[in-house]
């Protein structure tokens, strides 16, 4: 298990581990409340808001110190629900195979037929916006993927010894699945959890720029779209200063998460060794 | 068939499951009537057909829909058949030209790395086409938008014409909407080349192997011919597969493409309806999105059978 052989997962790992440490530090780090008006507004970078500010006078360091903690909690909560769905589902399709199989995975290509953004930006605009509803909304959007994925690993898991053994000695449907199906395909589900946690923070700031994030919570999409939908100010460079480092925040945990499947690949799963990227 | 089907009910169902209506949306932007009038109301949503059971309004729902009439727009109060229509060729216009430009890089690139997997030119492609894809597509747009139509002027800055042009000859038109398509359908396509390369690169790393290329080194075959005709032909096939999977990804992005640029087409018009809860328009915009990417699936698997004889036997 050595990250070394993959410089690009070690990348992967160290930017993922900043956010990370950022956002659960983020009240100590923050030099002022995201939400008081700190300064004067449009202030360029300087001594005391080292990242200037915003309209009103907001100190931007602080919100893109509690931005990455909002981002974080919302990928890594939108993906749990992902992949725990989706494995139980998957799982339970290939397990018990005929016409349950035939039926779900029917459901999961229709899922998976449906663009993600609109239906999102649909459901996310009825429901309305809080947390709590994105991170929902795109970890139910993505299951069918994960489901795909797990069930085609349990059918070729499925007729191995050690779960034929299993079930000679009585287990059932549940205790297969927990002990001896997860556990197999572990290295499968962290690379899945992975991939989709990039796409999560991706589709979070999507959601948030098109207006429909939390509106009182802290975001980095959310900063973009109060700095676009500015009137009068676009394209100055006031407004860039209050659009860079917003938008390089999600390109880096983006990249963050990318590198680290990329890397985690070839660790994770010997078999692709062969093809995979080095 | 079943995927369409299920896709209008869900289109159906989904805006009525949830908190929030098209009534009050109008009320409360009216201004005066801001105060609760229930007669108001009560008119309103009679008007609308909002207060008869779902099911009625499901059946009327699909009558409609197969007589192509998807409704009135509670906003704009015109027919939503003709915005939709009047929007979808810029939409389709821009996710063609964004894909055509994305797999002509994407497909290049991915060649010239798969075949020369691991060395320098493999693994700094991967790192460049990996960060273009982290790059958020509307961070990258407004990046454009200020380097190229602000800071150089090269290209107009919004919009899909240019408004009250004088000159209605062809050509100028044409090269009017040229323009303004240009800096939209390269960002989309910079942000759908990664997807393609990869795809690429992937396919031609499993046929570097094959034994039909060591036979073909062995007569004696130019690397060119064996890495474009033999190589590449055999990789296409999984990219082709996978192009109709990243259509999904294309009209995702072009929403928020097009929110960036102003560009007139069906994603902004979507972003527009939801700030409105717009329901007639919001579905539409759903619907024709959505069936736009299920006939591409349709157009892609045809094609696979093009190019793969072993699937038409």
């Amino acid at each position: 298990m050595s990250m070394r052989r993959s410089p690009l997962g070690v990348i992967g790992a160290v930017l993922i581990g900043v956010v990370a440490v950022v956002a659960a530090l983020a009240p100590l780090l923050a030099p002022y409340d995201p939400h008081a008006l700190a300064g004067d507004s449009l202030q360029p970078p300087s001594s005391r808001h080292l990242l200037g500010t915003n309209n009103l006078g907001q100190d931007l360091l602080s919100q893109i110190i509690w931005g990455a903690r909002s981002s974080l909690v919302v990928a890594v909560a939108a993906a749990t629900v992902a992949v725990v769905l989706g494995t139980a589902v998957g799982a339970t399709a290939g397990m018990l195979g005929g016409v349950v199989d035939a039926a779900v995975m029917r459901v999961v290509d229709v899922a998976l037929a449906v663009p993600r953004l609109p239906l999102l930006v649909l459901v996310a605009a009825l429901a309305g916006a809080s947390r709590t509803s994105v991170t929902l909304v795109i970890g139910l959007l993505t299951w069918p993927v994960v489901a795909r994925l797990v069930r085609s690993q349990t059918l070729s898991l499925r007729g191995r010894g050690f779960i034929h053994a299993a079930r000679g000695f009585g287990g059932g449907l549940p205790y297969i699945v927990r002990r001896h199906l997860v556990p197999a395909l572990g290295p499968v589900l962290v690379a899945t959890f992975v991939a989709i946690s990039a796409n999560a923070v991706l589709l979070e700031a999507s959601l948030a720029f098109l207006g429909l994030g939390d509106p009182a919570g802290m975001s980095w999409g959310l900063i973009l779209n109060r700095a676009l939908l500015h009137p009068g100010l676009y394209f100055t460079s006031a407004w860039l200063w209050w659009v860079l480092p917003a938008g390089f925040a999600i390109t880096l945990s983006v990249l963050g998460f990318t590198f680290l499947g990329v890397g985690l690949e070839p660790v994770l799963n010997p078999r692709w060794r062969r093809v995979g990227p080095s | 068939m079943v995927t369409v089907f299920a896709l209008v009910t869900l289109n159906f169902l989904l805006p009525r499951a949830m908190p929030g209506d098209p009534v009050s949306a109008l009320v409360d932007a009216g201004g005066p009537a801001r105060v609760q009038d229930d007669a108001l109301r009560a008119e309103l949503a009679e008007y609308y057909g909002l207060d008869r059971p779902l099911a009625v309004q499901y059946g009327q729902y699909l009558g409609d829909l197969v007589r192509g009439e998807l409704g009135t727009s509670i906003r704009y109060n015109v027919p939503v058949a003709s915005l939709v229509l009047a929007r979808l060729p810029w939409t389709l216009l821009l996710i063609s030209a964004g894909m055509a430009i994305a797999v002509l890089i994407g497909w290049i690139g991915g060649v010239h790395s798969g075949w020369r997997r691991g060395r320098g030119v493999d693994r700094g492609l991967l790192v460049f086409f990996l960060t273009l894809k982290a790059f958020p597509v509307f961070f990258v747009g407004s990046l454009a938008l200020v380097v190229f139509a602000v800071k150089l002027g090269w290209f107009p800055l919004a919009g899909t014409r240019t408004p009250f042009a004088e000159d209605e000859a062809l050509l100028s038109t044409i090269a009017d909407v040229l323009h303004h398509l240009a800096l939209p359908a390269l960002v989309l396509a910079l942000d759908f080349a990664a997807s393609q390369y990869l795809v690429m690169r992937a396919g031609m790393v499993s046929e570097l192997g094959a034994d039909y290329l060591v036979l073909g080194r062995a007569k004696g075959l130019r690397e060119r011919q064996l890495k474009f005709r033999y190589a590449a032909r055999n990789a296409l096939l999984p990219a082709v597969t996978l192009l109709a999977l990243h259509m999904g990804f294309a009209v995702t992005h072009s929403i928020l493409v097009e929110t960036v640029f102003a560009y007139q087409g069906l994603g902004r018009l979507l972003f527009e309806a939801v700030a409105f809860r717009d329901y007639p328009t919001l579905q539409a915009c759903f619907l024709v999105l959505t069936l736009v990417v299920v006939s591409a699936n349709f157009l892609a698997d045809a094609l696979y059978r093009r190019l793969d004889p072993r699937v038409a036997a």
